[in-house]
């Protein structure tokens, strides 16, 4: 092979000059979401419960964002059904405590089963393109919502209704807070991990193109069934503590342990922070239901409209998330080196540009 | 039993109305509208305003919703989907979710919850044949709805704009080189898809009940419908809406499955269909 | 090395490929070539296991592979390229390269597979360039990137589908030596092209394809002087009229005839 004639001299000291940053991003966002949480870690200290029930919810949804991120965004499918999950690992528990077995054994079978279900319906669905996709595990999540109601698993029409348990020590709010913190701390960990494992890069080359993922080695069909099922894992947990702490639920309608909106504030949360990041659901996922937990007590009548306009907007003017348009911000362009100040001033212009583009 | 093929025979066209036009909008543009629910009750709306306010004839009262909608569908196409057109499909996903969410949720705040319907002198008429029973309101909007989708199939094949959209529909950037404005053709099929949609609510509101709480059904059931009738022509959405609604009738006729069941079975059979034949029954790889 | 038997892929009704059989010895090149349509890129799509074949098997070193899936064939040691680039476009160049050393090439540690895409990359020219993007390529650099990542999967099959579309005369050169060398170290090449002064110089046979049938398969020069081909490419009235110039000039260099003059030839011609 020729060596690079004179005039590509230029641009190999140029290409040069670009520093490997990106192999050292991880590391930004795994210690700065440690730190996130280990903030919002401090608040049961404030003593004020109800803002500790709000917080409980926001990380609650942090688990539910980062479990969906590793279907919808790193392998770029998006399921719009992993409520399903969610309401399986509830489903397990409240069945566990009503036939008064041991109280953890709960929280150890329902990532079993959801995983297990996971990976029964991912063989099929994961056949089924894009959109199809979507629907369909949007209709497996509201079908299994009906059939559980309609069997009346649980409880007549479904609906669950516990008895505190009697154990040794008080179950306070506090706790059931930070089991959902370390929750959301190890599937950070997770992900983490995962953007630097094999099973990732075969995800993310799935997501960029699967035609030339499959070309080069890549068994693809059983990679998107991987991501699936790792995506069950972490929402059933939540979905388990989420029956531990309320105790009683139904299965349908808003907030019911099937309802769709919440699959749907999975995808809009981790769509907003950034799909596929590290940090993206967390910040996502803190940022909308906490306005959605603001509005609702405040502006109920609102509420619901003002998420719709919010999602409308996140969609047309952010549709790569937070944490990419910092990224973007922050960003050298190829070969040139600047200092950070003026990179931000071009990256601003630049984003501002494509954020008012049409897209026609 | 005989009462059973009658039902699903006019449960089926009323259904092809819904899907019609979730499936132009889907089969031109790639676009899943979720707020064809939200676009179906806002039509409902309409007519039943229409009637109680303005004394029209429920009847012309479909042509007032369709008129409406066709506006607001064209607006919304024009300044907001068009934007995001080029994005991946997750994004318009969301948009039209966002939009939904929206609709739905005025229409709750403004109207209640409450269960509406246009209520007429001759609402209950009906004749018998067989042993069955035939409302005449629901034989009429099952003959509005078939009228619908042959008027949808003549506009796209025979007349220059529907030419013309179906050529957008089919490439883009080459419609645009003949001179196609690609903007307004996707407004237009936008438009046509909420118009139909509101033909559908405007029907609705003839012969059930309607309140906003449905939009989130309907927008399911466009999509089952269409799904299994398949994209690529306009009568795919009445061959879905006769297997949707013959789930839906004889499906609770099933030992063991009963009532209550709707949306499961629905997608059970969704499923099934989807893997034996991708593009669904009557389904095309392109419109046409 | 590889078998094509009577293979036969139909669209609806129409025949992309029809009863196409031929062998690829180990160790050679073999060009692909016929006018648009005639189903080349279909070919390499049916050896690559993107398409399955209406009828027909292929074999791959004594095997049959034709139930085979794309990744399967990928692990067997068969990499394509293909027609339209598809670059990992959020992954810079490097990790594009990794992903195929990763899977296909059965390494298991990332930072062997990063050394393993750095020596890829510098083979191909890449390496200064490793930090860009997937999508920040010109045409060139994105052919090789293609490549390159079929390489990193340590192939015993090459299969190229039009890597030299695009590119600028030199680049057409360097693209040339590039295959040569790879071909030096050992590794059977399937090229299918358009141009032909490059094919010619690097193939050691000619395959010829004409609405799906194969019309020739013989050295370069045979193939382009043979007038099935002429007329294929060019019209049966322009075979004609060229036959009857050779009949008056004698023979001209096989491929000058399917070539468009280069920019260095056109100026001289200007030149009494």
């Amino acid at each position: 092979m020729a060596k690079p004639t004179p005039d590509r001299e230029i641009e190999a000291d140029a290409a040069l000059a670009l520093a490997p940053r990106e192999s050292k991003d991880w590391r930004w966002s795994l210690g700065l979401g440690i730190v996130i949480l280990a903030v919002i870690g401090l608040i049961p200290l404030t003593g004020d419960q109800s803002a500790l029930g709000m917080w409980t919810f926001i990380v609650m949804y942090c688990v539910l964002a980062q479990g969906w991120n590793f279907i919808g965004g790193f392998a770029g499918h998006a399921a719009f059904g992993n409520v399903a999950f969610f309401g399986i690992g509830a489903y397990t528990v409240s069945l566990v405590l009503e036939r008064n077995m041991p109280y953890l054994l709960g929280l150890v079978l329902a990532p079993i089963i959801a995983g297990l279900f996971a990976f029964l319906l991912g063989l099929p669905v994961l056949r089924l393109r894009g959109h199809y996709f979507a629907i369909a595990t949007l209709g497996i999540a509201e079908a299994l919502g009906q059939v559980i109601q309609s069997k009346n698993v649980g409880g007549t029409a479904g609906e669950i209704s516990l008895n505190p348990p009697g154990l040794n020590f008080e179950l306070t709010n506090s706790l059931f807070f930070y089991g959902f913190l370390v929750l959301s701390l190890l599937t950070l960990l997770g992900t983490t991990w995962l953007t630097r494992s094999r099973f990732g890069y075969a995800l993310v080359a799935i997501r960029e193109n699967e035609q030339a993922a499959e070309a080069l080695g890549i068994a693809t069909y059983w990679y998107k069934v991987g991501a699936f099922v790792l995506s069950a894992l972490p929402t059933a947990v939540a979905g388990g503590l989420f029956a531990y702490w309320q105790l009683s639920f139904d299965p349908v309608g808003e907030g019911g342990a099937f309802d769709v909106s919440i699959s749907v504030a999975m995808v809009l949360m981790t769509f907003l922070g950034g799909a596929g990041t590290i940090l993206g659901p967390i910040l996502g996922a803190i940022i909308i239901e906490y306005l959605d937990q603001y509005t609702s007590i405040s502006f109920t009548a609102i509420h619901g409209p003002l998420l719709g306009v919010l999602i409308i907007l996140v969609t047309i003017f952010l549709p790569q998330g937070l944490i990419r348009l910092v990224q973007e911000l922050i960003r050298a362009p190829a070969g040139v080196k600047q200092s950070y100040p003026m990179r931000v001033r071009q990256g601003v212009r630049r984003v501002t540009r494509f954020i008012l583009s049409n897209g026609i | 039993m005989a009462q059973d093929i009658v039902n699903w025979i006019l449960l089926g066209c009323f259904y092809a109305a819904i899907g019609l036009g979730f499936s132009l909008v889907w089969g031109l543009m790639n676009i899943l509208n979720l707020a064809q629910g939200s676009l179906v009750i806002l039509g409902a709306y309409v007519a039943y305003w229409s009637y109680t306010v303005l004394h029209l004839n429920p009847f012309v009262g479909i042509l007032v919703a369709m008129g409406v909608l066709f506006c607001i569908g064209y607006a919304i196409q024009y300044v907001m989907i068009n934007r995001v057109i080029r994005a991946p499909f997750l994004v318009t996903f969301m948009l039209t979710f966002g939009l939904d969410l929206l609709i739905s949720n005025v229409l709750q705040d403004v109207f209640t919850a409450g269960y509406k319907a246009i209520n007429t002198p001759y609402s209950s008429a009906g004749f018998e044949v067989l042993g069955a029973r035939i409302p005449l309101l629901n034989l009429a909007v099952g003959a509005i709805a078939v009228a619908l989708t042959a008027a949808l199939s003549l506009f796209l094949s025979r007349t220059r704009i529907g030419n013309a959209i179906l050529a957008v529909g089919m490439d883009r950037d080459a419609a645009r080189l003949m001179g196609i404005s690609v903007a307004n053709s996707y407004a237009l099929t936008f438009g046509i898809g909420a118009a139909l949609a509101g033909a559908a609510g405007a029907m609705l509101a003839m012969t059930l009940q309607f309140s906003p709480i449905f939009s989130g059904q309907f927008t399911l059931f466009a999509f089952v419908i269409v799904a299994l009738g398949g994209l690529g022509t306009p009568w795919g959405a009445l061959a879905g809406g006769l297997l949707f609604a013959f789930a839906e009738v004889f499906g609770p006729l099933v030992p063991g499955v009963g009532f209550g069941l709707d949306t499961a079975i629905a997608f059970v059979v969704l499923v099934l269909v989807l893997i034996l034949r991708p593009y669904g029954v009557l389904g095309k790889p392109f419109y046409s | 090395m590889l078998e094509l038997e009577h293979i036969t892929k139909r669209f609806g009704g129409l025949p992309a490929v029809e009863d196409l059989s031929f062998r690829l010895r180990s160790g050679e090149v073999l060009g692909m070539i016929g006018p648009n349509g005639a189903g080349k890129s279909t070919a390499i799509s049916l050896i690559g296991g993107a398409l399955a074949p209406t009828s027909g098997t292929i074999r791959f070193q004594g095997r049959d592979i034709t139930r085979l899936a794309p990744h399967q064939r990928a692990l067997l040691g068969i990499a394509r390229t293909f027609q339209i680039t598809q670059p990992f476009a959020q992954l810079d160049i490097r990790e594009n390269v990794i992903v195929g050393a990763l899977f296909g090439g059965g390494v298991r540690s990332r930072a062997r597979a990063a050394r393993r895409a750095d020596a890829v990359l510098e083979r191909v020219g890449l390496a200064h360039k490793a930090r860009l993007k997937g999508d920040e390529l010109t045409v060139a650099d994105r052919k090789r990137l293609e490549m390159a990542r079929a390489l990193a999967t340590n192939p015993q099959l090459l299969l190229l589908d039009e890597v030299m579309a695009g590119l600028t005369p030199r680049e057409v050169g360097e693209a040339v030596g590039l295959i040569r060398e790879i071909n030096q170290s050992g590794v059977t090449v399937l090229v299918v092209e358009h141009v032909m002064r490059a094919i010619t110089g690097v193939s050691d046979r000619i395959l010829v394809l004409h609405h799906g049938r194969k019309i020739a398969e013989d050295a370069p020069d045979a193939v382009l002087s043979d007038p099935r081909v002429v007329e294929a490419y060019l019209g049966e009235r322009y075979a004609r009229q060229r036959a009857a110039d050779q009949a008056r000039r004698g023979a001209e260099t096989g491929s000058a005839a399917f070539d468009p003059p280069t920019p260095d030839d056109t100026w001289k011609e200007g030149l009494v």
